[in-house]
């Protein structure tokens, strides 16, 4: 991908794009660097989703706990522990994937639609846990004003800090997209009797993506936290995860920069709408049908589509 | 929730309470069958040859624009509605506990729906032919059956009874926003644990889980909401298709 | 080298497979046929692990593997290709054979080198060895019916078996293309040296290449043995007379 990107013609693309991101923060508002940081974790949360959606098939509606784990993780490490935040922040991840290797562990022996309604109520769980635990995570309330270090605090290095964390996050998922692990998992999404009978197991491929998943949207959390110096029970209900799943249909779900894509415009959507009426809801359910109407490859996959180009496996 | 809010209004029109429960319990769900038919054909009916994750993301889609137009129509503020006539009150069972009229009634009304719709679904021509068309839609489609108006039946009922349920429930809570989305939730898990497909299973289901999260109340004010979802979790993780058998 | 005693399996109480007998020596090409609907392709998913069976055992190379996940009987190096076309319609031939190499040598969980440097000259060597080698990169959704087949018995052979399992190769296959394919099993046996358990319902093709033939109907082994036997059979006779099969005699 890259190679195309920067060869002919798209060194140009590749300048601007690497421009468009470098740049903002020397001249943009502060709101403005505030939203491409929101754009970005929250790309890296719906990409995180699409490791296991999109490539694996699984149905993962209760994404949003690794999400809110990861953030939960780091700001409790940080408030509670009193450690350096530095250290919260490698927390939240690890917290994250061993989340996922529970839920993994518990979830993996159903299938599909099971998976996904048994996700969904150890979130709700969980959620209802973090709420109502008061004196340990704030209750419903969450944490705000949870201190990060001083050199990322200002909204432009954390700005900074959020590219340099989701690029490199996106690096190493696409690296792992692209390899044996990644084929073979998009075959047991497309044909798992195939991968079991040709001495793939298929579980146990399931079972590691989803940690890989978890892994990223703990990322995605600390970077949360990062930004947002705060963190709110809402971050695990499971309507979040829908909302990431959206973001994935909508930017392409067989693509990887799909959801980042989608995550892209559903942030500054939700932002603009939001500002002149309260009724978002109303929107977003209504751009969700236009794509499942219209575009159900989602925009990239839409200019992505097989006979000519094929998405990930040969040119990545 | 929409059968909930219409019975309010539908109530409230009437002269309140009282007088105007029985109506509403006829009109609400009424009015959401109608709803429910105007978008089964306006949006679902191209939608159940699509997979079944579509299916699910849709649904959703709808529950955020039917949120959205109910704060629309109704407003945000809490809606009440009282109880009908002779059921306000209570019965002293053995051992002099008192138990709400309108519990009893509930109670009943359950198993009653329940029965009327497994007479539909295994008695009735219209009810086998859903089942066989959820199973191998082509295949009923080959013998000559128009499975897109089955299709559609089958909807409208669900959601009749849903808008049912909507406004059986009104008087006992607050009708506000929200309520769908615990209730869309719940619902999907009851259902799943009690065995897709299976009427008396979506019963056992309720019953497990509304067992479960009063007595998780009773044991742990603080955290008894999360029991449920707890015996959810076990009952999947012992049974993976549920508890009784399911079509799928 | 394969070895079947009373296979037993119903599903919700039709009895699918009913007392299956099969024996298998290395080195043989043995066919299994039967009237449609007599458990055969049944019988191929309980070996390979697919369905586990009610009772009965399946042993290979003298280790019981009844009930084993298909992914170890895999490893076990026996192998099967699909009736109904089950490869990876959103990838090239090559990419599918790939991954079945990629499989087979446990590269599946090398999660950082990027796929398409890896395991090509074998890749390459198979679908050679298949005839494949010109189609390489066509997606598999887009290749002809008799391609797909090959394809899938490509598959099948990247897991480097020494027991190969073909569930109705020719199967909606051209004329030309099943000569193909015959030429291809023929050339798997004798070359490669690989044993071979198939299933077909072209009674020419399977007269003409197997060693044994075993009969099954409705779910039960009705007789294995030479073609001769199988022929002078009465109970067979019966069967395919009495039923669907024309082709027999």
């Amino acid at each position: 991908m890259l190679r195309n990107i920067l060869s002919g013609k798209g060194h140009l693309l590749a300048y601007i794009g690497i421009a468009s991101l470098l740049l903002p923060p020397f001249f943009a508002p502060r709101f403005y660097v505030y939203l491409m940081s929101l754009v970005l974790l929250y790309g890296l949360f719906a990409t995180s989703l699409n490791v296991v959606l999109g490539y694996g098939g699984i149905y993962q509606f209760g994404h949003a706990i690794f999400f809110g784990a990861g953030a939960y993780g780091s700001a409790l490490v940080i408030t509670k522990a009193g450690l350096s935040p530095w250290l919260g922040f490698i927390a939240g991840p690890i917290v994250s994937a061993l989340l996922s290797l529970i839920v993994g562990l518990i979830c993996i022996r159903l299938s599909k639609l099971y998976f996904g309604m048994l996700q969904i109520s150890l979130s709700f769980l969980l959620w209802v846990i973090i709420c109502r635990w008061q004196d340990f995570t704030g209750g419903d309330n969450g944490i705000i004003g949870i201190p990060v270090p001083d050199i990322i605090s200002s909204p432009n290095n954390a700005y900074y800090f959020t590219l340099l964390a989701t690029a490199a996050s996106l690096f190493v998922a696409h690296r792992i997209i692209r390899s044996p692990f990644g084929s073979l998992l998009q075959g047991t999404r497309d044909n798992p009797v195939r991968c079991e009978m040709i001495g793939v197991n298929v579980r146990a491929h399931q079972f590691a993506a989803l940690i890989v998943s978890g892994f990223f949207a703990g990322v995605a959390g600390v970077l949360f936290v990062v930004v947002n110096n705060a963190v709110f029970p809402d971050m695990l209900f499971w309507t979040l995860g829908m909302e990431a799943m959206i973001m994935c249909l909508l930017g392409g779900m067989h693509t990887f920069m799909g959801p980042m894509l989608g995550a892209g415009l559903i942030v500054v959507l939700r932002t603009l709408i939001t500002s002149y009426t309260v009724y978002w809801g109303l929107c977003l359910g209504i751009v969700l049908m236009a794509v499942i109407f219209f575009l159900p490859d989602g925009v990239l996959g839409h200019f992505n589509k097989p006979g000519g180009r094929r998405p990930d496996m040969v040119t990545g | 929730m929409i059968g909930a809010f219409m019975a309010c209004t539908v109530a409230s029109a009437l002269g309140g309470g009282a007088t105007g429960f029985w109506p509403a319990l006829i009109a609400a769900p009424l009015g959401v069958a109608v709803l429910s038919l105007a978008i089964e054909r306006s949006v679902f009916q191209y939608l159940y040859e699509r997979e079944h994750l579509t299916l699910i993301l849709v649904t959703f889609a709808f529950s955020l624009v039917m949120g959205d137009l109910v704060k629309l129509v109704w407003g945000t503020q809490y809606k009440s509605i009282s109880l009908p006539h002779g059921f306000e009150g209570f019965v002293t069972l053995f051992g002099g506990l008192p138990f709400p009229k309108y519990s009893m009634f509930l109670l009943a009304m359950g198993p009653l729906v329940a029965l009327g719709l497994w007479l539909l679904v295994k008695k009735t021509k219209m009810g086998k032919i859903a089942l066989a068309a959820a199973v191998d839609r082509e295949m009923v489609e080959a013998v000559g059956v128009n499975v897109s108006v089955v299709f559609g039946m089958v909807f409208v009922i669900g959601c009749l009874l849903a808008g049912l349920g909507g406004a059986l429930i009104a008087p006992t809570v607050n009708v506000a926003l929200g309520m769908d989305h615990s209730l869309l939730m719940d619902g999907f898990l009851i259902v799943i644990i009690g065995g897709l497909g299976n009427i008396w299973g979506a019963l056992l289901g309720a019953l497990i889980f509304g067992l479960a999260q009063s007595l998780g109340i009773l044991i742990s004010p603080q955290f008894g909401v999360v029991f449920p979802y707890l015996s959810v979790i076990i009952v999947l993780l012992s049974r993976p298709r549920g508890l009784l058998k399911s079509t799928w | 080298m394969l070895e079947v005693n009373t296979l037993r399996k119903s599903f919700s109480g039709f009895r699918a497979v009913n007392g299956a007998q099969l024996d298998v020596q290395k080195g043989e090409i043995v066919a299994v046929i039967g009237p449609n609907g007599a458990g055969k392709t049944t019988l191929f998913n309980l070996i390979t692990g697919i369905i586990k069976p009610d009772s009965g055992q399946v042993f290979f190379k003298g280790e019981d593997i009844t009930g084993f996940p298909p992914h170890v009987i895999c490893r076990k190096r026996l192998t099967r290709s699909f009736q109904v076309v089950n490869i990876f319609q959103r990838l090239s031939a090559f990419e599918n054979v790939q991954g079945s190499v990629l499989a087979r040598e446990r590269r599946t969980w090398n999660m950082f080198t990027p796929s398409r440097k890896l395991v090509v000259d074998e890749t390459n060597r198979i679908l050679e060895s298949v005839g494949l080698a010109g189609k390489a990169q066509q997606v598999g959704g887009e290749l002809s019916h008799g391609d797909r087949k090959v394809l899938e018995i490509a598959m099948a052979l990247a897991g480097n078996p020494e027991f190969l399992i073909l569930d109705e190769p020719t199967a909606g296959m051209s004329l030309e293309e099943t000569q193909r394919c015959i030429e291809l099993i023929k050339d798997l046996w004798k070359v490669f040296g690989l044993t071979i358990l198939f299933c077909e319902h072209d009674m020419e093709l399977v007269f003409s290449i197997s060693n044994r033939i075993m009969v099954m109907v409705h779910g039960a082994t009705v007789i294995q043995g030479t073609c001769d036997e199988v022929r002078r059979n009465r109970e067979v006779q019966n069967a395919y007379l009495g039923g669907s099969d024309p082709c027999l005699m």
